[in-house]
């Protein structure tokens, strides 16, 4: 096996719009000990770009406010989901099943995301787009707990665009320094298993507070 | 250990270089021609095709054995990566309905030579004694045409071959395992912990991992991504524990080959296989056909193998193709806690507990359920965040609690129920052929088991410290939909998976199931198809 040697990699410790909880973590610096299909496979999420190949340009418009939302990317560097989901879409790298009260996902996406505009216009008065962040937090959370939504079934759309969101944001190496996961492990494994155990490179959590626990 | 070799040299053939496929073994592999008459074409090579394969293939049967998907080599394809894992599932175009529908793809079906062993967890429990007699003693779901006993020396011969690591079993019939328990991560650590302060038994296995060397697979290296495939052939599927074998006693292994229908001659037997390859139509010729395409693909393939004498699909004049499909209700609970736990780190399946396994009485639901570490990656971790209702801030903040929490699992053994079912969709996938459609249901019983379930996995990890539980409710695993009855009025195959309505065209895989239990299947299905493969032998023995 031979050791990968990736482009010029950011030793930077990034974490998108600057956030987390494990100063200094960099889960690229561990790149060079990943196998060399995995390290292909992961360092290729550092360099997606457009343009879109599956949403048109008043899609993006839509799509991209939707996705930042979702994800709170409000700053950069942002991850680039909106790319990600784009290219999952157009090689219709889709999970295959559908809901039998709802197209496939990749007409699903399409259509949900014109019911969008329609109901901010509806409510608002505008597109999608251009609304302020607020108002676009408030149509999305209506969206979230709604039932019929503009007739399509609201909690399977919401399913739809988180799941998507998700996979993107949470394939890509900078979520996982913020989070601090230890990413692909091939053929280096783990040594130090148990609580409150890390392996050398790995580094503890500087904040600990429980998002849960009321202030 | 001589006699696992003897039986099965699988884990002998595999490279001592580093590498994890043998190339030569597929190079050098025999090749049948289309018109050549086999004696068996095997569909689908998962854990019960890949077992049927190797067994007749090593008693010197000629057999193809096709499989949709690919022949997956571990070093080439397989990524130690939870979104680069997309392509190990069958994601062709499905619909899902009913009153509780069930996603597919990514949790529950498999593609590619391995089937769902690729992407299984490896956990590999046995049914109990009284899962083949629910009917009789419970009086709900149904009696098996098998007993337990009937199947113990395939469960034992297949706990060998894989082989399972775990502690001496306490549960169902007590028993032991051929490799010891692996060490525990910290989620293992948490459970244990919380089971003894409740005195709740627990154990820790069984796994289908190498712990220590076996024939050539080198021990497992702790990296936790078994759910994306094992990279280091340390656990097992049926791709590197069965497969290597049956090429060495000459069987092909036919991949990227998707099956459309099975033929039938003018007596009514099965005379092969229409498939495509390469875009072409072709057609293989076989003596017997064995479909073993799991729960939802064997239905859809009976049902497209339309002729005069079976309008309504092969093997479905009673009416009973694709009915009492089976998922297993698997709420995961994740509690969290001060210390780091890095969840991650250590392969997912770890510790086990059966103690709710059986019916008890004082409770006001029949059955039970097993509980399980699960330990979701990011990706999937993140289901559990969004299905708190979470996104936005909130999302990212949950999320960079990430290393403070602990997941366990539920296996509920939901019933068996005839409305629970694949049929035909009016649309079609891209080869032309109508593709399923799974509606599923949950009864009442179904309901209360989940919520008792969710309530020990709450219960145990609070026992064991954690400030807060969180629960997804979800489900697991697929088996039923061709089942095994004494009668073709109740079911599809016979107690030897030999379908009624056609005597030389078997099941080999999860929808022969009648009832589900609480264990994870892959063993079951395996130990069925080693004894429908020995059962084959003796009578071909004439």
């Amino acid at each position: 096996m031979t050791a990968h040697q990736p482009p010029t990699p950011p030793r930077e410790a990034i974490t998108p719009g600057g956030r987390g909880r494990f100063p200094g973590y960099d889960v690229l610096e561990q790149s060079p000990t990943w196998d060399d299909v995995t390290a292909a496979t992961v360092l290729a999420r550092l360099r997606v770009t457009g343009p879109p190949r599956f949403f048109t340009a008043s899609e993006e418009a839509v799509a991209r406010p939707l996705l930042d939302r979702l994800l709170a990317q409000d700053e950069e560097p942002r991850i680039p989901v909106f790319e990600m989901v784009d290219a999952r879409l157009a090689d219709n790298q889709t999970d295959g099943w559908r809901h039998e009260d709802l197209p496939d996902d990749r007409q699903a996406w399409r259509r949900s995301l014109a019911v969008l505009d329609t109901f901010a216009v509806q409510e608002r008065g505008e597109l999608f787009g251009p609304l302020r962040r607020d108002a676009q937090l408030e149509l999305l959370e209506a969206v979230r707990t709604g039932d019929r939504w503009q007739g399509l079934p609201a909690a399977r759309i919401w399913d739809l665009w988180l799941r998507y969101a998700c996979t993107a944001f949470y394939a890509h190496p900078w979520s996982w320094n913020e989070i601090g996961f230890g990413g692909p492990a091939y053929p280096r494994g783990y040594k130090n298993l148990g609580v409150n155990r890390r392996e050398p490179w790995e580094v503890a959590d500087a904040d600990g507070s429980d998002p849960l626990r009321s202030p | 250990m001589s006699s696992v070799r003897d039986r099965n040299a699988s884990a002998w053939l595999l490279p001592v270089d580093g590498t994890r496929d043998n190339h030569a073994l597929r190079r050098d592999m025999r090749r049948f021609d289309d018109d050549t008459e086999v004696d068996i074409v095997v569909v689908g090579c998962g854990a019960g095709g890949g077992v049927l394969t190797q067994r007749l293939a090593h008693a010197g049967w000629q057999v193809v054995a096709m499989d949709a998907g690919p022949f997956w080599d571990p070093d080439r394809d397989w990524v130690s990566d939870e979104a680069g894992s997309h392509g190990l599932y069958w994601t062709e175009p499905r619909v899902i309905g009913g009153s509780d529908p069930v996603p597919l793809g990514a949790n529950n079906s498999g593609r590619g030579v391995g089937g769902s062993m690729i992407h299984f967890a490896g956990y590999a429990p046995r049914l109990h004694p009284s899962d083949f007699r629910m009917r009789s003693d419970d009086g709900v779901g149904a009696d098996w045409p098998l007993t337990y006993a009937d199947l113990r020396p395939y469960y034992q011969q297949m706990e060998s071959e894989l082989p399972v690591a775990g502690q001496s079993w306490p549960w169902g019939e007590p028993h032991r395992y051929p490799h010891s328990p692996h060490p525990v991560g910290a989620d293992g650590e948490v459970f244990l912990r919380g089971c003894q302060r409740l005195g709740i038994p627990a154990r820790v296995g069984p796994v289908a991992i190498t712990n220590g060397r076996f024939g050539n697979r080198p021990h497992c290296i702790y990296r936790g991504f078994c759910l994306q495939g094992c990279k280091v052939n340390a656990k097992g599927s049926t791709l590197i524990t069965h497969i290597p074998d049956a090429l060495a006693h000459g069987a092909e292994i036919r991949a990227d080959s998707m099956v459309s229908r099975v033929t039938l001659d003018e007596r009514g037997q099965a005379s092969g296989v229409v498939y495509l390859k390469d875009g072409v139509e072709r057609r293989q010729r076989a003596r017997m056909v064995a479909l073993a395409c799991y729960s939802i693909e064997t239905p859809r393939l009976l049902l497209n193998s339309v002729c005069g004498r079976f309008p309504d699909g092969l093997c479905n004049n009673y009416n009973q193709v694709g009915r009492y499909v089976m998922v297993q209700g698997a709420a995961q609970t994740a509690g969290r806690f001060d210390d780091e736990i890095r969840m991650y780190k250590a392969p997912p399946p770890g510790v086990s507990s059966e103690a709710f396994y059986e019916t008890d009485p004082s409770k006001d639901y029949q059955r039970g359920f097993s509980i399980q570490t699960v330990s979701p990656l990011p990706v999937t971790w993140a289901e559990h965040v969004a299905a708190e209702g979470h996104w936005g801030e909130a999302l990212r903040e949950h999320m960079r609690d990430y290393i403070h929490w602990v997941c366990l699992g539920v296996l509920c053994d939901f019933l068996p129920l005839p409305g629970n079912r694949v049929t035909l969709a009016d649309e079609t996938d891209r080869h032309g052929l109508p593709v399923a459609h799974f509606s599923y249901s949950q009864c009442d019983n179904d309901r209360l088991l989940m919520a008792a379930g969710q309530r020990a996995m709450e219960e145990v990890l609070e026992a064991a410290g954690a400030a807060h539980t969180v629960t997804i409710k979800r489900y697991a695993h697929l088996v039923g939909g061709c089942r095994m009855a004494t009668d073709e009025r109740d079911g599809v195959v016979d107690r030897d998976l030999r379908t009624f309505a056609v005597p030389n065209l078997f099941i080999t895989d999860g929808s022969v199931l009648p009832t589900q239990g609480s264990a994870n299947p892959a063993l079951t299905i395996m130990a069925l198809a080693a004894r429908a493969a020995e059962r084959l032998g003796a009578k071909a023995r004439r």
